[in-house]
């Protein structure tokens, strides 16, 4: 079974987008700030992460950062989940070294996709 | 100097030089004229010189041929013939006379020799013929001795007339060579000034003009610090160089407010760009929840499976919370955009505020315990009604605790309600939590912004609350005010009129 990270700190969002995703057959581990998530990438080692960009404490992108920097993490795609929908804010996203982007609201199957297309 | 100074000086000299001219022509004239009467008179005394010579030789010849008849013939002499010969003596003085006021200064004594000479000749013939009818005629009519002094200093007198004409004729001519010298000299005097003036007011003139047009073209094609230097000059130009100096400064402080202006208006564009980009944020946040959740349940019923009722009740209340945070969001915006545009209506009701406070608490205590604060509402004095907008009122407080709460955790929010000289209603919001900086606080009431950019990632919230709730006090006629100290905490104050006149 394949284990997926989901950080998001809307409540929520969080339990929402969690239990569609194990009804979909994932294990999901959950974190609510940016901070959270890289412990979890060290603790978990799950093989994708979903990643709201707008996080407490440690922002995504600055998490996206430090995460491509870790030797021992940088090879966990992290896909980011953005409720901007401006195209400037996508690029950020990327840059900050994220695979690839879903916006909210979610296109469920095409987020599925996405993740399957980056786990193989 | 000015320019007017300085034409009337060029003008005043080349006027005086001229009156030099003009001056110097009279005197001429004048010199010439007195030396021509005094010729005049010479060449005049000359010729009555000449005549009174004669006269006096016909006489003489007379009185000798009288002499000599009276001698040999012993004839009288005809009353009529003796009233001619004394009439022609009368005649000849007469003519000495004239000459008299003829002469000058220089001939005075020589005439006067003459006129004594002459009197006694006169004199001796007039005796002659008043007495020729008497036998012994007593007077020695033969001697030639008066005579010929009388004649000697007619001659005397004429030659110093003659000599006197030639002096007078020389003065005349070196007069006027004089004046035409001076004249001359003037001319070329005033002629070299006037243009040494003019070159000078050109000269001086073109300067300062260039220096002006040099400081327009600057001033024209935009270096509006440039200054055009005066030099300490005075006068019509220096002020038309120091009028295009302040020119150049209104221009610049113009141009300054212009820009101001436009700065301002790009940056109110760029924060409402970034509101809505925050907006969009918003609504995509709650939207997310509701299509997520609906979409869930719509897989549930098609997969069949068996429901859990209290699983899919909280779902449900999920989409409901999400779609009432949703319009409540979309309200806001509606409510900012009916104050910008003026269309915000006021009802005023009769309401107790500490009722209406009070219920506001209750429902909010899930969202309190939810940050683990603690509500306080101090008790106080009783509260009369007050007649104002509820539901500004109720917006108003809602808002301010609903941000008292989100910045706080584990904390207390106090709330105390006061009447303050019978007229106002002071409500003040305290909380424990992060407070701000003073820099902060400055903006916090602005449209669109919030304490800080990163507040909207970490709190949420468009930058709209605090904005409205200052433009529903000032709508209620009340003001808002904030203070805080970075870690400790926010005190906001709001002042309502009891009843709005």
């Amino acid at each position: 079974m394949k284990k997926l990270l989901l950080v998001e700190d809307n409540d929520l969002n969080r339990d929402m987008l969690s239990r569609r995703l194990q009804r979909k057959g994932y294990q999901v581990v959950t974190a609510i700030d940016g901070q959270e998530a890289l412990e979890l990438m060290h603790s978990e080692h799950p093989d994708l992460v979903l990643m709201d960009m707008n996080l407490p404490v440690l922002n995504g992108w600055d998490a996206c950062r430090t995460a491509s920097l870790d030797a021992r993490i940088n090879g966990i795609p992290i896909l980011a989940l953005t409720a901007h929908a401006l195209e400037q804010e996508l690029k950020k996203a990327l840059e900050a070294g994220c695979r690839d982007y879903a916006t909210k609201p979610i296109d469920f199957p095409v987020l599925l996709e996405k993740i399957e297309g980056l786990i193989k | 100097m000015s320019l007017r100074r300085r034409l009337i000086i060029s003008m005043l000299t080349i006027l005086a030089l001229l009156s030099v001219n003009v001056g110097t022509h009279f005197w001429g004239s004048l010199a010439r004229n007195e030396s021509m009467v005094a010729y005049r008179d010479s060449v005049r005394a000359g010729q009555l010189s000449d005549e009174i010579g004669r006269l006096l030789e016909d006489q003489r010849q007379q009185v000798l041929v009288l002499a000599t008849i009276k001698e040999t013939t012993g004839d009288q002499l005809g009353s009529a013939e003796q009233q001619a010969a004394l009439e022609s003596i009368r005649e000849i003085d007469s003519r000495i006379m004239t000459l008299g006021g003829l002469t000058w200064n220089d001939t005075e004594s020589l005439y006067q020799g003459l006129r004594k000479a002459s009197q006694g000749l006169l004199s001796m013939w007039r005796d002659f013929y008043e007495k020729y009818n008497e036998d012994n005629v007593p007077i020695d009519i033969e001697n030639p001795l008066p005579y010929l002094e009388t004649n000697q200093k007619l001659d005397e007198l004429k030659q110093e007339q003659a000599k006197l004409a030639v002096d007078r004729a020389n003065i005349i001519d070196r007069t006027i060579a004089l004046t035409d010298r001076i004249t001359v000299l003037a001319f070329v005097g005033t002629l070299l000034l006037t243009f040494l003036l003019g070159f000078a007011l050109v000269r001086f003139t073109s300067r300062s003009l260039k220096r002006l047009q040099k400081g327009t073209e600057l001033i024209g094609a935009g270096d509006l610090s440039f200054r055009i230097q005066t030099d300490n000059e005075t006068g019509e130009l220096a002020e038309l160089a120091s009028a295009f100096n302040d020119m150049s400064v209104k221009l610049s402080e113009a141009i300054e407010q212009v820009q101001m202006a436009k700065d301002q208006a790009d940056q109110a564009n760029a924060a409402k760009s970034t509101f809505l980009a925050n907006v969009s944020h918003e609504l995509r946040t709650p939207l997310n929840a509701i299509i997520g959740y609906s979409e869930m349940i719509q897989e549930e019923v098609a997969d069949g499976e068996a429901l859990e009722p209290e699983q899919l009740k909280e779902d449900l209340e999920k989409i409901v919370f999400s779609g009432r945070q949703l319009l409540s969001l979309i309200n806001d915006v509606l409510d900012l955009s009916k104050i910008e545009t003026g269309k915000m209506t006021v009802h005023q009701e009769w309401f107790n505020p500490r009722l209406a406070l009070e219920r506001l608490g209750n429902s909010m205590s899930p969202l309190l315990a939810s940050q683990n604060n603690t509500l306080i509402l101090i008790p106080g004095e009783a509260l009369p009604e007050v007649y104002t907008d509820a539901t500004k009122f109720r917006q108003i407080l809602t808002n301010l605790l609903g941000n008292a709460n989100k910045f706080t955790e584990h904390g207390e929010i106090k709330v105390e309600m006061k009447i303050r000289d019978s007229e106002q209603l002071v409500i003040t919001v305290e909380d424990t939590g992060i407070g701000m900086t003073a820099e902060q606080l400055d903006r916090i009431f602005e449209v669109f912004e919030q304490a800080d950019h990163s507040t909207s990632a970490k709190y949420g919230g468009t930058g709209l609350g605090l904005s409205l709730c200052r433009e529903f006090a000032t709508l209620l006629g009340g003001t808002i005010t904030a203070a805080s100290t970075p870690e400790k905490g926010s005190l906001f104050t709001v002042t309502l009129p009891v009843h709005r006149a």
